[in-house]
């Protein structure tokens, strides 16, 4: 700002104050915009947590704000899991709830006396606006200025990062990519430097990222990679020395000071990359040492000797401490990693979460668009000139889009660095080609032959392009970019901002419905349920139970114990005297479940059901539940007639479909016609024995059944 | 109750021994009881002379039902008639004017009188309650004539108490006349009948007024509220709720709540967020809000909700230099013939007020003053708060509040917020045009 008034006080700027003014202006415009697309939902509909996770996560922060972090790091919920209940401390990354319960402190403290509620829902538009800057940051580092504002501007608006952070979705996610990426700029800036502040910073950073997501391990796996790369290209000095055994020293202390991951960083596969590359520096480094003090032959011999000698030892270690146990076995998340295919096979509930499943490469267009097109040119412009920063770049871009691949969800790291590399390939090529069109330019204001000799020469300066062709040039990517502003803006209205928890729609003169159902229902047994009754409900709407109705629940969406889900499946899938039985046994209350069939909602439970019965059918107890018996005679799923018997006399058949025989639900139709399945359905006239109905949602969308106690003796 | 008859009969000792020459005799007694709602409105039309001749200038009137809320008392020239209260059912009257015979209109309202019988019932049944009450006027006094008119919600009667003359036509009972009834005298009074309309009782009303001089008020009221008619036995069906007219007549679907005519800014919304089902009407004279609970009310049901909203001072406010009076309504209507079972009132003033006095329309229990830190604040905003049980209607009234603020501190909030940004802006200044480091480097350009 003094720059700004101290300028125009002389009546014109100077080129440096000319192009802070500007580096400023559209990092804080890009900042601004990162911040307002967010607010789609927001504007939409109010300022509400959406979707699932986010609810946990508010509940929790709502217990840390409240209670304080002693409390919340020895909380045992028993709220959920009933009869197991959860150590919530100890196994959540408490870096989400630690930052907006530490924001909401220091503004209580300077009398802002805002919700805690609030400051959930903006955590995440915050955090991207800071991302931004970081981006900014790191790209600079990486290339130059001009590609860190490109690529600023690129990320404040990408769908593959707002999908994950628009306001209200309050997840890990939202300010893992701020801490992944800030993680990279100090480690950046700790390679360059080969200091140990950098390094001890980049740590810190990294502490606060492990804190806040699991996909630290992608970092804590990239980095040495990057490293390892470095060596291979002869790049490795004692910069990277210090840096990288800082940084593995430290960030690994730190680490391990989060309960959940405990000693996970000494013990798990995963880790183990980190620490071999760590043993690697210090072999590599000692190994420079010695080339640099005995002669030539002799040191062939003894590295030879060495190295075989070390390799051997490695495996036996290695080998011996995995058939032991000490080092954990590989966990299904990430086998799916490595083979899309894995979990699908061998985890039912891994498969059933749609972001688990590959991505589509029509996704990768939605979520990105033209940055798919400019990746591999900013990678090319890496190639073309390799750094040690660039070198982890290029890292960085491929090993992400390869993971991007194996999981939707893994979108989210993948934005960010084609963002980078998209900035650094638009940068580079407007820098070329607009000094052209400046050249054009100036040139035709003066005809003669001294100013095309000019012309000319300055055509051999900027790489021989004429001022057309360089115009042609810049106007598309202006074009391209402002296409890319359009798409996001519309992916972000369209498909990111909504709450899901409120849903809306058009109704027939064009005036908008809302469907409030799912708050309904929460308050509902919130208000009118005893407050330590349980509730059984498929595990997606877990998190959301307790955090809106505030009641204990089976199974939620943290998804630990398989058995126990498997058993609530079972309940599900079963008859209605073999769910009673389970039922009795996990003390159930009330059973609340999801049916769209009158509104037409699709993901509701009914949809969903053929994944209870698998995950049902996936333990010894539910032997008796087959996947087959729920098809209908010709392998389809079917809810009406043709319908497997077994189905059409499932607890979950029965509790949906209760008295929807009756309902006329689409003009021209029989009664019961389910819009979702399209179909009239096939068990029209039942009652329920051992529940009753306890309430049922405006739009039939939640429907909460009680379960009846064991008759009177004699009656 | 023989515990309150000895209370009475001590207490009419005791009076009597005071008044000993007194004899008063109530010549004339008319009742109306309107049971068409969950209250109790009574309208006694008493007329009364002495026997002695002489002047009558107290009067003692006892109450038979159990939780009154509300009683005021007219003189037969519209006056107010002053009202002592000596206990919880005894109350003496004082006439402005002190005359032979008196004639003069009690009425009261009370909450609770009138209980669903039977207890529960299920979601398509009707619900019927009971009114126990007494047939004759209980009153210190002989009463040589009186009649009572019930008005009932609906012509379904399924019983009342007999003593003739009576007489039923539609949904009126009247009752009487009697004579000579004896000081004194209880005979109980029952009807059965049904009724229809949701008894819904506020439990808690939290009523939050946030004063700011800048020439807002901010309203906030949080309720909690139960339907305490016959409870829902079994189970809630949906279909039948949509589908049949009969189907939960007593569940409270919707109501509506009235507003200030310039009321701004209405939020309606409970701890999940917004209520999406809401309309605002705005009227001439007021704002009518529909409210729909996320949920209809059944017997036993609950709900609770927050409902917020603004009004310009200047309609509330007056001023004379740093003198301040504030004229607001203590409660606002919430539904049609609400009862409150408790209702906290906080007004917040702003920072630096100083001389305050609160004078209440009715008593009410003050609780000590508070300082609540908000927005822009440094030594705290006082907050001055009360509380008041079983509140109905007519206790919409308005309090008055005397404060002294001088109009100075008004010009805080502004120079706190720009002497913050000034002293960044210095801070920036000082930051980029001085060189802080130890070591000396070559500078570039």
């Amino acid at each position: 700002m003094t720059v700004d008034v101290g300028g125009v006080a002389r009546g014109l700027l100077t080129w440096e104050k000319q192009e802070h003014l500007v580096k400023l202006a559209i990092l804080i415009l890009a900042a601004v915009l990162s911040f307002a697309t967010r607010l789609f939902s927001v504007l939409r509909f109010e300022s509400v947590i959406h979707e699932f996770d986010p609810y946990f996560n508010y509940r929790t922060t709502r217990f840390l704000a409240e209670q304080g972090f002693y409390k919340f790091h020895n909380w045992f919920d028993d709220r959920a899991w009933y009869p197991l209940g959860r150590i919530i401390g100890g196994t959540i990354y408490p870096g989400l709830m630690v930052t907006s319960a530490a924001l909401y402190r220091l503004m209580w403290l300077l009398n802002v006396t805002i919700d805690i509620r609030n400051v959930c829902v903006f955590l995440a538009p915050f955090f991207s606006s800071l991302t931004t800057l970081v981006t900014y940051a790191l790209t600079k580092e990486i290339h130059s200025t001009g590609a860190g504002l490109v690529a600023a501007a690129l990320i404040s608006i990408v769908p593959g990062y707002i999908s994950r952070s628009v306001a209200g979705s309050y997840d890990n996610e939202g300010i893992a990519i701020f801490c992944m990426l800030f993680t990279y700029y100090l480690w950046i800036k700790a390679v360059k430097t080969g200091t140990i502040f950098w390094s001890a910073m980049a740590a810190l950073a990294y502490f606060y990222m492990v804190s806040s997501w699991g996909g630290y391990v992608f970092l804590i796996n990239l980095i040495p990679l990057h490293v390892v790369a470095l060596m291979i290209t002869g790049r490795f000095s004692h910069r990277i020395y210090i840096a990288y055994s800082t940084l593995y020293c430290v960030g690994t202390i730190l680490s391990m000071q989060i309960s959940f991951v405990g000693f996970q960083p000494i013990q798990s596969s995963e880790h183990m990359l980190a620490l071999g590359v760590f043993g690697l520096c210090q072999i590599h480094a000692f190994v420079d040492y010695l080339r640099s003090r005995i002669p030539k032959e002799h040191f062939d011999l003894l590295f030879k000797t060495l190295m075989s000698s070390l390799l051997t030892v490695v495996l036996v270690v290695g080998t011996l401490l995995t058939i032991t146990g000490k080092v954990s076995p590989w966990t299904g998340r990430f086998y799916s990693l490595l083979d899309p295919s894995y979990a699908k096979n061998h985890i039912p509930i891994i498969a059933s979460v749609s972001e688990h499943q590959p991505t589509s490469w029509s996704s990768f267009y939605f979520d990105l668009q033209i940055l798919v097109f400019l990746f591999p040119a900013g990678l090319y412009f890496c190639f073309s000139k390799l750094t040690d920063s660039n070198i982890f770049i290029i890292l960085y871009g491929v090993t992400s889009i390869y993971f991007a691949g194996v999981m939707v969800r893994l979108m989210l790291v993948l934005a960010p660095v084609m963002c980078v590399l998209s900035g650094i390939a638009v940068s580079h090529l407007l820098a070329k080609y607009i000094k052209s069109v400046d050249a054009g330019s100036s040139s035709s204001k003066h005809g003669g032959v001294e100013s095309k000799r000019q012309h000319k020469k300055m055509e051999q300066q900027t790489g021989g392009v004429k001022s057309e062709v360089a115009i042609g040039f810049v106007g598309i990517i202006t074009l391209m970019l402002i296409v890319y502003t359009l798409h996001c803006t519309w992916v972000t209205s369209e498909a990111y901002s909504s709450p899901s928890i409120v849903l809306s729609a058009r109704s027939h003169d064009g005036g908008r419905i809302i469907f409030d159902d799912f708050r309904e229902a929460y308050y509902w047994l919130q208000m009118n349920t005893p407050e330590d009754a349980r509730i059984m409900s498929w595990w997606d709407y877990g998190y959301q139970i307790t955090a809106m109705a505030n009641r204990t629940i089976l199974v939620d969406n943290n998804t630990w114990n398989n058995t126990h889900i498997s058993r609530v499946g079972q309940a599900m899938a079963s008859s209605e005297e073999k769910a009673y039985e389970i039922m009795r046994e996990l003390d159930v209350d009330y059973v609340l479940v999801i049916f769209g069939g009158l509104t037409g909602y699709s993901s509701d439970d009914i949809n969903k059901f053929l994944w209870m019965v698998r995950i049902g059918g996936s333990t010894d107890r539910g032997a008796h539940i087959r996947e087959k018996d729920y098809y209908a005679a010709n392998g389809e799923f079917r809810v009406d007639k043709e319908g497997s018997p077994t189905l059409l006399n499932c607890l979950m058949y029965k509790m949906c479909y209760y008295r929807f025989g009756q309902m006329y639900t689409e003009g021209g139709k029989a009664q019961g016609y389910d819009r979702v399945r399209a179909a009239e359905i096939g068990n029209k006239d039942f009652e329920l024995d051992v529940l009753e109905e306890a309430y049922t949602t405006e739009h039939w969308l939640v429907r909460i059944y009680k379960v009846k106690d064991l008759p009177n003796r004699g009656v | 109750m023989s515990k309150n008859i000895a209370i009475f009969l001590a207490l009419s000792a005791l009076l009597g021994f005071f008044n000993a020459n007194a004899e008063i005799v109530n010549t004339n007694v008319e009742r109306t009881l309107d049971l068409t709602s969950q209250l109790v409105k009574t309208t006694t039309r008493i007329s009364a002379e002495d026997a002695a001749g002489k002047a009558i200038a107290e009067y003692v009137f006892f109450v038979a039902e159990p939780s009154l809320a509300y009683i005021a008392v007219k003189d037969s020239a519209d006056k107010n008639v002053q009202v002592r209260k000596n206990d919880e059912q005894s109350f003496t009257f004082t006439f402005p004017k002190a005359s032979a015979k008196q004639t003069f209109v009690v009425e009261t309202v009370s909450s609770k009188g009138i209980l669903p019988h039977p207890e529960e019932i299920r979601q398509n049944d009707k619900q019927f309650v009971r009114y126990i009450g007494n047939l004759h006027l209980y009153s210190k006094y002989k009463t040589n004539a009186q009649k009572a008119t019930v008005k009932l919600s609906s012509s379904n009667i399924l019983s009342h108490t007999q003593v003739k003359p009576y007489s039923v036509s539609a949904n009126k009972i009247t009752l009487g006349s009697y004579e000579n009834v004896e000081a004194l005298s209880q005979e109980p009074l029952v009807i059965h009948y049904e009724n229809s309309s949701p008894f819904v009782t506020v439990n808690t009303l939290e009523r939050t007024l946030e004063i700011s001089h800048w020439g807002n008020i901010a309203v906030q009221e949080a309720i909690q509220m139960t339907h305490t008619g016959a409870k829902l036995k079994g189970s809630f069906s949906r279909y039948d709720f949509q589908k049949e007219g009969r189907s939960g007549q007593s569940a409270l679907k919707s109501y509506k709540t009235y507003l200030p005519a310039s009321a701004s800014g209405v939020y309606y919304r409970d701890t999940n967020g917004n209520i999406s089902t809401s309309n605002m009407n705005s009227g001439r004279d007021f704002i009518e809000l529909e409210l729909r609970p996320r949920f209809p009310l059944f017997g036993g049901w609950k709900t609770q909700y927050t409902l917020g909203y603004n009004v310009p001072s200047y309609e509330y406010m007056f001023s004379d230099g740093n003198k301040y009076q504030l004229k607001m309504h203590l409660i606002d209507h919430i539904y049609d013939n609400m009862a409150i079972d408790e209702a906290t009132i906080k007004i917040i003033l702003p920072e630096g007020c100083s001389d305050i006095k609160l004078s209440p329309p009715y008593s009410v229990s003050r609780l000590p003053n508070e300082l609540v830190h908000t927005y822009l604040d440094t030594t705290g905003r006082p907050v001055i708060s009360f509380t008041k049980s079983n509140l109905v209607e007519s206790h919409i009234s308005d309090f008055t509040l005397y404060y002294s603020f001088s109009k100075i501190s008004l010009l805080q909030e502004p120079l706190l917020v720009s002497g913050f940004i000034y002293i960044i802006f210095v801070i920036t200044i000082v930051f980029l045009r001085l060189d802080f480091s130890i070591t000396s480097h070559s500078h570039k350009d």
